[in-house]
């Protein structure tokens, strides 16, 4: 049975068409995969059937009936929920809180925080949601929180649950347990559409597929059992894509950057335990963890953002202390986790995030004024060279898709030709063409003898570009390996805190 | 001992006093903050509050419909700021400020056209010591209770009400969330817009009975200039409460005591200018190290469609 359905959807932002009459459709109690390049469309055009745009043109009916929604809540109440691709919540607020404000139970004007209590745990248990109700989500890891906006949308009895994006920050394991409620509310009859930039998990979930480019739809009906990976790749790309190839470092150099005894504190616990270990010159040294087990803390230190319990850093057989500027005057670039709350200014151009942090260098400066003819050109040519979809360099990061905004921090952070790179989540978000382009660069800048630490929640991604993985577990580094010589089980299990010799010895 | 307990009664009775306007304009400036709007108009929310006072109670000849005048005023100034910055996204400082620059300057004409006078109005009827025997007769507090009028109680049941709302009911969290992430609060389908709105309203009310406060419940005219900067102390008191009615509360009692001091030291000891900068010196004291560890909601200044 056909519940949704979208005829001749349009909209435009000034002069940038971002969906061209879309024709879109959803069944009862399907998954559907949407699928597309960024800056495809796919976030408007969830967000016009959530009623937080509204379309140009084109008509939207509900089990039959054409609907008008105008916010959010007129969408809400025709069961219709969303997680958005940039989380939703409120880190200063608990998880109940965060769960049911805006639906809140209520005796007379009051808040019936106990009714609240029970039926979220209700819905906890059913699911088997791994969560508590009374933490604070700012100190929730990313997958506790995709979780809570997960519980968000169910809490308000979402038939339709649209997820934007879901699985970009979380690792194979999360994705897992997401995918296994998610089946859990196929199966009671909900009807799903998730976006996702990995193919790999649309097979795994979806019951059809749908394509956008460039603001079209260019095909509604896939069956996911009758296309390779490939085919589908090359339908949204509309090229070959070779994503998993391994190639080896040749020349692995001298000690670049020699991290010891690194201690980082928070809050009286220990976050980052006595780490060391060495990087080398054309290798890319991969971080696997599943995330809150110390990452963060650990790019911090190792980009001058914060002052460790202690550590000795050398550069070149130098020491090296300071702050974020001399880390980044050394040639330390920094591709950072969080790409809106530390990678850019939302509210400036591209132009200017793409020269950010680098603004006072000899080619964009003249005397003490910018040289802006020369960052215009410099940007114009980084925007070409890695894809950037946006309609002008002096548009606002806000106005650019997800992904988009990912390609901005890489071109910004690759193009400064940096000796070291500490590479956090590089592809988090972007469609399957960037990340081969990202991977490739990677790669190109290993071979050209940069010394590159890669941290990416993305044990996919770990495994294939690494020469060597530090596994990360609890701020302590519990397993160093070569590249290939654990599988991705094993791999997982060193990351959870499990024992290798004991499990296979075990199986054995 | 008689005489201390003397001087501990007149400065607890002061401190009382002139914590009110405090009290009710710092549990505004919570309203605005929770909403997610920055209460920089209160000083003159404040302003209009006293002399719209003063000029409903001269032309009533009632205080209480003064008082109702000082509230509507208050909440007038308030609207300029809502829709400045609000609907037409007007960085919230200048949207702020002209409210504060606005309301002086209407004070200040108002009072040369409507009784061609220069820095303060007539006369006008305000508010008096609470009339209840039975308060006198209580212990030790008696005295410096029925010392109060009318609307020291009334900014006491104010905050305690405010403090339910905030945290207590439906509404209450909606208006939070909005003050946090108002993106967030516009995706579970919450009105950003109408709880902005609402939020630096009750700014304006609440500062508007503070300011009348000043003009009918500690004098009975408006004197130019009489709100003193305390629309901005409460700011600082709202930022050093953690933005909570409670905190407020208490905050405004103690920067009631440290401006109460000049009563007992006027003329003695110390020279009175000094005395008198007291609560300014303490503000600075608060701005600087007080509210270091108090964090602000943090979608103040956001909006929800961007
Ligand atoms: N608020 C806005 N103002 C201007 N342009 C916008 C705005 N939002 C989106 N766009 C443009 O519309 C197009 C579609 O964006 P959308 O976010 O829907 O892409 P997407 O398919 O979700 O991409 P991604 O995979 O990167 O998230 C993009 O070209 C983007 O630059
Ligand atoms: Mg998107």
């Amino acid at each position: 049975m056909e519940l949704i359905k979208m005829t001749n959807i349009s909209k435009y932002f000034h002069h940038v068409v971002a969906l061209d009459g879309v024709d879109f459709y959803l069944n009862k109690g399907e998954i559907l995969s949407l699928l597309g390049e960024n800056g495809a469309g796919k976030t408007t055009l969830m967000k016009i059937l959530y009623g937080m745009i509204s379309p140009d043109s084109g008509e939207i009916y509900y089990k039959g009936q054409k609907v008008n929604f105008h916010r959010p809540l007129d969408a809400i109440n025709m069961g219709i929920g969303m997680v958005h691709q940039h989380f939703m919540l409120v880190p200063a607020f608990t998880v109940l809180e965060n769960i049911v404000a805006g639906a809140e139970p209520s005796k007379g004007i009051f808040l019936d925080i106990e009714k609240a209590r029970e039926e979220v745990g209700e819905l906890i248990r059913r699911f088997n949601f791994n969560i508590s109700l009374d933490d604070k989500v700012e100190r929730l890891s990313v997958g506790e929180q995709q979780r809570v906006e997960i519980l968000k949308a169910l809490y308000r009895k979402a038939e339709v649950l649209i997820l934007d994006e879901p699985t970009a920050v979380l690792t194979p394991t999360e994705v897992d347990e997401i995918f296994v409620i998610l089946d859990e509310l196929r199966k009671e009859g909900c009807s799903i559409v998730i976006i996702t930039h990995k193919l790999k998990e649309t097979f795994a979930i979806a019951d059809r597929i749908s394509v956008l480019r460039d603001g079209k739809m260019i095909a509604n009906n896939v069956d996911p059992k009758k296309l390779s990976e490939n085919e589908l790749s090359k339908m949204m790309v509309g090229r070959e894509i070779n994503l998993g190839v391994k190639r080896p470092a040749k020349n692995i150099g001298k000690v670049r950057l020699r991290v010891k005894n690194l201690v980082v504190k928070d809050g009286g616990r220990k976050k980052v335990d006595n780490v060391s270990f060495d990087l080398r010159d054309g290798e890319i040294l991969g971080i696997a963890g599943v995330e809150g087990n110390g990452q963060t803390e650990l790019i911090e230190a190792l980009t001058g953002l914060r002052r460790p319990e202690s550590m000795e850093l050398e550069l070149n057989g130098k020491k090296l202390e300071g702050d974020a500027n001399t880390f980044l005057r050394n040639k330390i670039g920094h591709v950072p986790e969080d790409r809106l709350a530390m990678g850019l200014v939302k509210e400036m151009s591209v132009k200017k995030n793409l020269i950010l942090g680098y603004h006072r260098e000899e080619d964009f400066c003249k005397n003490i004024f910018l040289d802006e003819k020369n960052i215009e050109k410099y940007a114009e040519d980084l925007k070409a060279k890695y894809g950037i979809k946006a309609s002008h360099i002096e548009d606002p990061i806000s106005a650019l898709s997800g992904g988009n905004q990912q390609k901005v921090v890489i071109a910004r952070t690759f193009s400064r030709d940096p000796d070291v790179l500490i590479v956090a989540h590089p592809t988090r978000g972007v469609d399957v063409g960037a990340i081969e382009y990202i991977h490739g660069k990677l790669l190109e800048l290993r071979d050209r003898g940069k010394a590159i630490l890669l941290i990416s929640a993305d044990l996919d991604e770990v495994m294939t570009l690494s020469d060597r993985i530090l596994v990360l577990y609890e701020g302590k580094i519990v397993r160093e390996c070569q590249q290939g010589e654990l599988s991705d089980v094993e791999l997982g299990l060193l990351m959870t805190g499990g024992n290798l010799e004991m499990a296979l010895g075990g199986e054995i | 001992m008689m005489e201390i307990f003397n001087i501990l009664e007149i400065i607890i009775t002061s401190t009382l006093r002139m914590s009110v306007p405090l009290i009710l304009a710092s549990t505004g400036a919570t309203f605005s903050m929770r909403s997610g709007v920055s209460d920089l108009g209160c000083e003159g929310m404040m302003i209009g509050g006293a002399f719209f006072g003063v000029l409903g109670s001269y032309i009533f000849d009632n205080a209480w419909i003064g008082l109702l005048f000082a509230a509507l005023f208050g909440m007038l100034f308030a609207l300029q700021h809502a829709v400045l910055h609000v609907t037409f996204k007007v960085n919230a400082t200048l949207s702020g400020m002209s409210v504060n620059l606005l309301s002086a300057a209407t004070a200040t004409l108002l009072l040369q056209i409507i009784w061609g006078r220069h820095g303060n109005s007539p006369r006008v009827s305000a508010f008096s010591k609470i009339q209840a025997d039975w308060l006198k007769k209580l212990p030790v507090i008696g005295e410096m209770l029925a010392e109060q009028n009318i609307l020291f109680y009334l900014s006491l049941v104010i905050v305690i009400l405010a403090w339910i709302y905030m945290f207590k009911t439906n509404s209450g969290l909606r208006l939070r969330m909005v003050g946090e992430n108002p993106q967030a609060a516009n995706t579970v389908g919450i009105n950003v817009v109408a709880y902005k709105y609402f939020g630096v309203l009750m700014c304006g009310l609440l500062c508007g009975l503070g300011g009348a406060y000043l003009s009918l419940g500690q004098l009975n005219i408006f004197v130019d200039g009489m709100t003193g900067g305390r629309g901005y102390i409460a700011i600082v008191i709202n930022a050093f409460g953690g933005f909570s009615p409670i905190g407020s509360l208490l905050g405004s009692l103690f920067f009631g005591f440290f401006e109460s001091l000049q009563t007992i030291f006027q003329g003695k000891l110390i020279p009175s200018n000094i005395v008198r900068m007291m609560p300014y010196i303490l503000t600075i004291i608060v701005l600087s190290i007080g509210i270091r560890s108090s964090k602000a909601p943090a979608g103040v200044g956001k909006y929800h469609d961007e």
